[in-house]
């Protein structure tokens, strides 16, 4: 089973078979600076919206996320039902350290106040990394706080997440040839969300947010380890 | 939020509608339904600012599971947000404003295979230093 596994996640990171379908970009496994050509769809099926499935599951087809999901014996159902209730309360209770750097932590604490209120999906600040498991990286990282952030993350049990909110964070943006910025936050700690914008608004960063939970909604870790 | 409002809109949409809206929007919910897009989510409205809030007065009843505010797409988001008074079963503007060149509309793609991935087409800016060393003679 286990070659059979890893056959499909080597044909998985070719082209994803949407391309055919909907002209959407297949996925590349290198971020390259060399264009590499797209192959030309085969034939143009025309596009059709079935009520029944949606887009999200045709373009997960024939992927190892798809093959987790779907559970092949019972020792397999109980694990994914287990890490269906392990995703529940983790999305449930988000708890943020605010790592706020620049302007990006005025729309952060934006998402806090009453308008776009946190609360009630359960993101409460924790101005702890001990006791936090996301880490919003708002603002331009400098050279001189990337150890300290680095040492913030490190200090964060796991299972810890990471979003980078803005373009300082995502790349360095207004400040990306500058002598002492560092140039996106991803070259510090590994980054699960990006949040585009500068600053992005705080509606933003809670669909940002939202995105985060639909990632750990995702994870079927119980599955993987049965099936190692 | 009232439990005399809770109990008349489960007796005006029924047990079964009132459950899952209790499930999925987290109020009970009554009004007229406007329409429906292509992905089958439904749309309502109750402009009797006595039942509903103002603000609320419109709604989106999605049709997956694991819904998601990109599934509404662009015609339906301009109704559902206020930026177009009439929605767009019924309004002449949105339809005669579909160009030929628009792209069918899919919700966000992040996390799966059809997720967007961009790439840079410029010649590199930062290049690592090979360090070149002639041979002594």
């Amino acid at each position: 089973m286990a070659f059979a596994l890893r056959s499909a996640v080597a044909q998985a990171g070719r082209q994803a078979p949407l391309t055919s379908q909907l002209g959407l970009t297949a996925s590349r496994s290198l971020h390259t600076s060399n264009r590499v050509e797209q192959a030309e769809p085969a034939q143009q099926a025309p596009v059709s919206q079935e009520a029944g499935v949606p887009i999200t599951r045709r373009a997960q087809s024939g992927s190892l996320q798809l093959s987790l999901e779907t559970p092949q014996n019972k020792a397999e159902y109980v694990l994914s039902t287990l890490d269906k209730v392990t995703n529940w309360a983790r999305q449930g209770s988000m708890w943020p350290m605010t790592f706020g750097l620049a302007c990006c932590a005025v729309e952060m604490m934006h998402m806090a106040a009453a308008r776009y209120d946190q609360d009630r999906l359960g993101v409460v600040f924790r101005a702890s990394p001990r006791q936090s498991d996301i880490m919003i990286v708002a603002g331009t990282l400098t050279n001189k706080m990337a150890p300290a952030l680095r040492k913030v993350y490190d200090q964060m049990p796991e299972p810890r997440w990471v979003i980078s909110m803005g373009s300082c964070a995502n790349g360095g943006g207004y400040y990306h040839y500058s002598y002492s910025v560092v140039r996106g936050c991803d070259r510090i700690v590994p980054v699960d969300i990006y949040v585009p914008g500068c600053p992005p608004t705080a509606e933003a960063l809670l669909y940002g947010m939202l995105q985060l939970q639909r990632k750990m909604r995702r994870s079927r870790k119980g599955v993987l380890w049965y099936r190692k | 939020m009232s439990l005399a409002r809770t109990l008349r809109n489960m007796r005006r949409t029924g047990v079964k509608e009132w459950w899952r809206q209790l499930q999925y929007i987290g109020d009970a919910k009554s009004g007229a339904l406007i329409g429906q897009d292509q992905f089958g989510n439904k749309y309502f409205e109750n402009r009797n600012g006595e039942e509903e809030v103002p603000g609320r007065h419109r709604w989106v009843d999605f049709a997956q599971h694991d819904y998601n505010a990109s599934q509404v797409p662009p015609e339906w988001h301009s109704w559902l947000q206020h930026i177009r008074k009439e929605a767009p079963t019924n309004d002449p503007v949105i339809q005669n404003l579909t160009p030929p060149w628009k792209a069918p509309y899919y919700e966000n793609l992040t996390g799966t295979r059809g997720a967007y991935r961009p790439y840079n087409t410029v010649a590199p800016k930062i290049n690592a230093w090979e360090p070149k060393t002639h041979a002594r003679t």
